[in-house]
């Protein structure tokens, strides 16, 4: 099936980004942690009507891309979990909101129109600043700044453990996929008298791989605690809170003055 | 003292079928031995006893000197060492490097000894280059050898390998073999690979449902072809194939 | 039906985060006071087992279309519903960060909408109470379906009222509602169908590893000849009011924020809904949120429409924008090519010293 597949690469994908930039990365994930928050919550927070407000966040979008050097096409795929709600929402939002607040010429632009082109921005947007996150870090390395900060150990276990034999099971149920679907006459998805034992057989293999994973776990000395290390030398204190401070400052003077609109008021006096 | 003891242990899950019965043997210090028999001939179901993960069973079990019982089972599984059939399982972690390192993690070592071992344990099955690669990506081969990686940093006194060999390409295998003989100390190898026993054991065990038939020097059993074909197994085929150039 | 963060403002996703959270607390204590340490790589491994079966398609007869299991029942249903939320946690955050399914900080929402209704709302009240005398097959399916529909109608319902109260869309409350409601019955049908079948194959083969069997065996009077332990107690009156309780609770407190964000769309249907005496007290209500909204720290101004004030989408802002971001990306490069310069220097240096 097509799906599996399109996740099984994309998560070696992330994974080998992750890899590659996690090891140069000497911001500490915390930092990027924070930064990510609030960038999110800043471009969340702008009004349903403010478009320019929104569209200024992508400054830090495009400063992040381009200095670290993220392609900000080849993550755009991932935007298409989100795009039907999110459009659904538009049409809804063009149908039901026909206000006209201003002209572009003789062109009328409605509230609606705003709107979803707010909801875009936003939609995009905090898809990236997600994507640039785990970029940075990947799964493991987010797991052990969660354990730094606090979370309980059990929870961050069984995040790592869940992304481990993400891959593994992923592979094991296209397998059973493409077994299944080379008998099956060319007939799309698993039919109804196979439902229960197709995910049943997974779920049953499933809990004996756990049984083996967890014994294996305990000849090797373990007794609740899962032990995490990081050895990579990190940037200074200092330097990680500039950069928060310096980005959470931008955030709030983007979502509390109206930047775009004054430098272009600026401009266009001038000219 | 003996590395293994064993003395009229009986065993059976949940009080079914027996499937161990009365077996007896001993395993002397970095002795190497064979355990081999057909499916379900209780190789694996003794390997987990010796470790503790089987529970329940009847007789005499001891583990460099001491009974395997729930009051010592930390201190056996400090001296033990479990390679699983199944390296997906064994490696539970995402870096071969973290995986390697959770052993010694766990037993408390401070972090310039755990990668000192890490290190040691990884040069020792000759895959130090591989230490930052995530599992998944790793060929059979390679998670094999990580796997044993994973015990030999914990430097086991008793080394137990269920199945090494399966699913493993010639040159894999023959390299997987190769390192098992590096590894100095006590060694109890199950499987039905018989050609990879051949190589690597001196002394074999030949059990069939759940009964030693045979206890002896490997050669004398793996030659053995009426014995091996009486109880489900067949000559190792680099001896079958010296007797049919022989027979020709 | 994730929510993505763009649906959402940082007030209702913060709450969210605040009644998942409270949820994930209490999973966690419970979950530890169980003392099964092999909870833990079982409760991992079927995250992932979770994540995988529901990419399979299982195709319903008739229609050329395909359903998905009920992820949060299918887990609570084997580990219970505490670490069944646990689990369904750590696959939400990895489909939200590896595969953008569901925002980041939309999760809160995420976990309460799929995850709380799913494992304590149809695994806790609804599997639990049909199953507590004796599994049977008859009984699961009945179980799997009630609780994937009322877990997903829930769901629906929760995910229009953040919406809603996230004032991000024109739609009125009562067309939003009747398009939600009915697909996700519809939905949640197939759902519970399949997670029954997959329930019921395990029944058949290792009805142990059902969640609740050991203890339904014991009150039945059979004996239990399985190694695999049950521990789920009997459903308390405590767990019961409690789940329905925080439930009611959030559900009531996203209607006033809803109420809030969008007074007009909700007046006609909570008339409908509720006599006048009802609207005096959700007018209390909303008085309360409204009160939280405005403390909370970072706040949506709604007070656009119409207002030429705030129309920063003029010409002059596209201007201004354009400039914006072309003097920083351009900022960027320069100092990007000047810092890989730096870096070539020194890599080259260090190369000469080693040499």
């Amino acid at each position: 099936m097509d799906s599996l597949q399109k996740a099984i690469a994309a998560l070696h994908e992330a994974d080998a980004e992750a890899a590659r930039r996690s090891t140069g990365d000497r911001m500490h994930p915390a930092a990027r942690l924070v930064v990510c928050g609030g960038f999110l919550a800043a471009t969340m927070s702008f009004g349903k009507y403010d478009l320019s407000g929104v569209l200024g966040m992508s400054l830090y979008l495009i400063v992040t891309a381009v200095w670290e050097d993220i392609s900000l096409r080849k993550g755009f795929w991932r935007l298409k979990y989100l795009l039907l709600p999110l459009l659904l929402l538009c049409a809804a939002n063009l149908l039901y909101d026909r206000y006209v607040v201003f002209c572009i010429g003789s062109l009328p632009v409605t509230g609606g129109m705003l709107s979803a082109a707010v909801l875009l921005a936003k939609g995009t947007f905090t898809m990236y600043a997600a994507y640039f996150l785990i970029l940075s870090m990947g799964i493991d390395r987010l797991c052990m700044t969660f354990r730094r900060m606090g979370a309980p150990e059990g929870m961050v276990t069984v995040l790592l453990l869940t992304y481990r034999y993400l891959i593994v099971l992923l592979k094991e149920t296209q397998r059973m996929v493409q077994a299944y679907a080379l008998r099956s006459a060319g007939k799309k998805g698993v039919h109804m008298s196979a439902w229960g034992s197709f995910a049943g057989m997974l779920l049953l293999r499933s809990m004996d791989r756990a049984g083996d994973v967890y014994d294996s776990m305990l000849l090797r000395g373990y007794n609740g605690a899962f032990p995490c290390e990081e050895g990579q030398k990190r940037a200074g204190k200092g330097r990680n809170i500039l950069y928060a401070a310096v980005w959470l400052g931008v955030f709030l003077i983007l979502r509390s003055v109206p930047v775009f609109h004054l430098v272009g008021g600026l401009l266009c006096g001038q000219i | 003292m003996n590395a293994v003891e064993i003395k009229h242990l009986t065993f059976s899950y949940d009080g079914g079928k027996e499937v161990l019965s009365d077996l007896q043997f001993s395993v002397g210090r970095a002795e190497s031995v064979g355990l081999i028999g057909a499916n379900g001939a209780g190789k694996s179901t003794l390997l987990k006893i010796l470790v503790g993960l089987l529970t329940g069973y009847k007789g005499l079990v001891e583990v460099g000197g001491l009974s395997v019982e729930k009051k010592h089972l930390r201190q056996v599984r400090a001296k033990t060492g479990y390679v699983f059939q199944d390296s997906e399982s064994q490696l539970f972690l995402s870096t071969v490097y973290e995986d390697v390192a959770f052993g010694p993690r766990n037993y408390g070592y401070r972090a310039e000894e755990v990668e000192r071992r890490v290190i040691g344990a990884l040069r020792q099955v000759h895959i130090e280059s591989l230490q930052d690669r995530l599992i998944y990506r790793m060929s059979g081969g390679e998670k094999k050898l990580a796997s044993i990686a994973t015990i030999l940093s914990l430097t086991p006194k008793i080394v137990l390998l269920d199945e090494p060999s399966v699913a493993l390409d010639p040159r894999n295998r023959k390299n997987l073999i190769q390192v098992i003989r590096e590894i100095e100390s006590t060694k109890i190898i199950a499987s039905h690979d018989l050609d990879m026993i051949w190589d690597t054991c001196e002394r074999t065990i030949f059990l069939s449902e759940g009964r030693i038939v045979k206890d002896g020097r490997t050669e004398e059993i793996l030659t053995d072809e009426k014995l091996l074909a009486g109880n489900g197994l067949e000559l190792p085929l680099s001896l079958s194939r010296r007797g049919g150039v022989l027979r020709h | 039906m994730h929510m993505a963060d763009a649906l959402m403002t940082p007030a209702v996703a913060g709450t969210m985060y605040a009644c998942s959270g409270a949820a994930m607390a209490y999973s966690i204590k419970k979950v530890r006071e169980m003392e099964q340490p092999d909870k833990i790589p079982v409760m991992g491994v079927m995250g992932a087992f979770v994540f995988a079966a529901q990419m399979i398609n299982f195709s319903i007869p008739g229609t050329g279309s395909s359903g998905h299991l009920c992820g949060g029942l299918l887990v609570s249903a084997v580990l219970g519903p505490e670490a069944g939320f646990l689990t369904m946690a750590g696959v939400l955050l990895i489909q939200c960060l590896l595969f953008a399914d569901g925002g980041l900080l939309a999760l809160g929402a995420n976990l309460w909408n799929m995850a709380f209704y799913g494992c304590f709302i149809g695994g806790l009240l609804i599997w639990k109470t049909v199953v507590r005398k004796g599994v049977t097959k008859k009984r699961i399916v009945a179980a799997s379906i009630a609780g994937a529909v009322f877990s997903l109608q829930l769901g629906a319902l929760s995910v229009t009222l953040e919406t809603l109260a996230s004032g991000i869309t024109a739609l009125p409350f009562g067309i939003f509602l009747s398009v939600m409601q009915p697909i996700h019955l519809a939905i949640g049908f197939v759902e519970g169908v399949i997670t029954a079948a997959v329930l019921v194959f395990v029944y058949e083969m290792r009805p142990s590893l059902l969640w609740g069997y050991e203890d339904a065996k014991q009150e039945t009077g059979l004996t239990a000849g399985n190694r695999r332990v049950g521990k789920s107690g009997r459903l308390t009156l405590k767990q019961t009011a409690g789940t329905l309780a925080a439930a009611a609770f959030v559900i009531g407190g996203l209607f006033s924020l809803a109420a809030s964000a969008e007074p007009d769309g909700l007046e006609w249907s909570l008339e409908k809904v509720a006599g006048s005496a009802e609207l005096t007290a959700s007018g209390d209500i909303y008085e309360a949120a409204s009160g939280l909204q405005e403390t909370a720290a970072v706040l949506p101004d709604y007070g656009f429409r119409g207002n030429g004030s705030a129309a920063g989408t003029s010409f002059s802002g596209i201007v201004g924008g354009i400039a914006v971001i072309a003097v920083c990306t351009g900022g960027c490069y320069v100092l990007r090519f000047f810092r890989r310069k730096g870096k070539d220097g020194q890599s080259a240096e260090s190369h000469s010293r080693s040499a």
